[in-house]
């Protein structure tokens, strides 16, 4: 869902996707602890990953999802143009246990939006920049060690679409106490991104003031997590990013008061060529009772752009069955503005950096909605697949719909699925 | 910028409730982790909230330590 970028479906991708598809069902997957969104080491956010050797089974997970959104702050326009997108994802998750102690992740996955909103960098309703696809492909391996406490993972992945092009590689160690009661783990990636520059239609013959065409992002993730009681445990998160490089959108437009709104008047944002972000998270969950259990999350966030910003999220999963779940969720946001953020007409000429995006505005934004998961003790349902015959396990379904909207005016929907499925 | 009363609330039980659990922080055998091994009590994002996360991600000016995507790999923030 790059929803900052243009045109069309690379057709070249979508064909390397498909023919990858056999191959990758063909192999075998377990619990998934891959980070789904495009990093193939283990979710450190996730205390106590997956023994490698603990399952001999492949998982296979499909995912997907359709995102809506719709607002008139869209920062193409200048902050003042329409938000509205779809976005339709389907991922594609496979574990691969390769031996008694060493597992392979692959993650795959397409992103097709269209949007009303770049459709506006050349002021052409229904042109090219209207749709996108986004492919992405991480692989992870994931190997515990002989003392059977710690676990070391490496991955490397990339994503591609019509005017962005990333590639990524990564690291991760996690060491549990000898009881089991305590985890430390601490991984790292790189991402080297290249950006393809697409200005708005009027500007291209304009001096391009963003300077370079690539960006570099350095994480350092960092989660302790401790068992408080039988009922009870915590972790505490961290994510220290340090980003370098073309941090603009050069598709957006921002007008200036001195100047006004007429076209061609507008200059593309520009932003600091470095971003670094400290958020601190933490995560407590407690069983209520054997009906009732409570998941909190809060994060607290700060980064040199001047954004501060408070996070709050509550679940409550209700065991309407053992094996029937229905998990009503809520999730508070609110943030200040960067301090190179101002609306329409409200810079100045004489400003250093300019930005109309409202993705930094100071908002607040609500969210909520329902989840329902069924994972019987015995599957779904079996069939057989066409490799060797072998009889696959539809173990799990698990359906979610969310709500947002922000004080800014824009709303979205969010409807997604995840179904697990088990080759023996 | 300050939080909604409800907010405030709903941190200040979550506050309250880590800090009623360290207060009673025991070692756990593994024998006693029927509740601690349940689906729902994974400390972590559930697998399906990827997309969520995704799209906060982009939305939003602040992110990162949820397992979410905090900067590279796309043109979100």
């Amino acid at each position: 869902m790059h929803h900052t970028s243009s045109p069309f479906v690379p057709r070249g991708a979508a064909a390397l996707l498909l023919a990858l598809l056999p191959a990758l069902a063909w192999s075998q997957a377990t619990p998934t602890p891959n980070r789904i969104d495009g990093f193939g080491t283990p979710n450190t956010t996730a205390p106590s990953p997956p023994n490698p050797s603990n399952h001999g089974e492949t998982e296979l997970n499909i995912l997907t999802s359709y995102y809506s959104q719709d607002g008139n702050r869209g920062a193409v326009e200048g902050g003042i143009g329409t938000q509205q997108l779809t976005d339709l994802t389907p991922t594609i998750i496979l574990n691969v246990p390769l031996d008694s102690a060493t597992r392979l992740s692959a993650n795959l996955g397409l992103d097709y939006y269209s949007s009303a909103s770049t459709d506006r960098i050349d002021q052409v309703n229904s042109s090219p920049s209207s749709s996108d696809t986004r492919i992405h492909l991480d692989l992870g391996l994931a190997r515990q060690l002989a003392d059977k406490r710690t676990i070391v993972g490496v991955g490397a992945g990339f994503s591609a679409e019509y005017d962005y092009l990333s590639f990524n590689v990564s690291g991760s160690w996690a060491r549990a106490s000898a009881d089991g009661n305590r985890e430390l783990s601490v991984a790292g990636q790189v991402f080297l991104d290249q950006v393809t520059v697409i200005r708005p239609v009027e500007l291209r013959n304009t001096p391009d003031p963003t300077g370079g065409t690539t960006r570099q992002s350095y994480n350092l993730n960092i989660v302790y997590s401790q068992v408080l009681s039988q009922r009870l445990q915590v972790a505490v998160s961290t994510e220290l990013v340090a980003q370098r490089g073309l941090l603009s959108t050069p598709f957006h437009r921002v007008y200036f008061r001195e100047t006004g709104g007429a076209y061609g008047t507008a200059k593309t944002e520009l932003l600091p060529r470095q971003r670094l972000k400290y958020p601190v998270g933490l995560r407590l969950n407690y069983y209520a009772t054997d009906l009732v259990q409570l998941r909190g999350y809060y994060r607290f966030y700060n980064d040199n752009f001047g954004i501060t910003a408070h996070t709050f999220e509550l679940e409550t999963p209700v065991k309407v069955t053992p094996f029937f779940v229905l998990y009503p969720f809520y999730r508070y946001h609110t943030q200040t503005a960067a301090d190179y953020f101002a609306p329409y007409l409200a810079h100045s000429v004489t400003d250093e950096y300019y930005t109309s995006d409202y993705d930094l505005a100071d908002f607040s934004a609500n969210k909520f909605g329902l989840g329902l998961r069924y994972s019987p003790v015995y599957g779904i349902g079996r069939f057989k697949t066409p490799f060797k015959g072998r009889v696959a396990k539809f173990k799990a379904l698990d359906i979610r719909y969310a709500y947002y909207r922000q004080s800014t005016g824009l709303t979205a929907n969010l409807i997604s699925a995840d179904l697990s499925f088990t080759l023996p | 910028m300050t939080l909604p009363n409800f907010a405030r609330l709903a941190l200040g039980g979550l506050l309250l409730a880590g800090g009623s659990g360290l207060s009673s922080c025991v070692s756990v055998a593994a024998y006693q982790k029927v509740y601690l091994n349940d689906e729902d009590m994974k400390l972590s994002n559930k697998r399906i909230e990827v997309y969520e996360t995704n799209f906060q991600s982009y939305r939003e000016g602040a992110g990162g330590a949820n397992g979410g995507k905090v900067g590279g790999g796309c043109g979100c923030n």
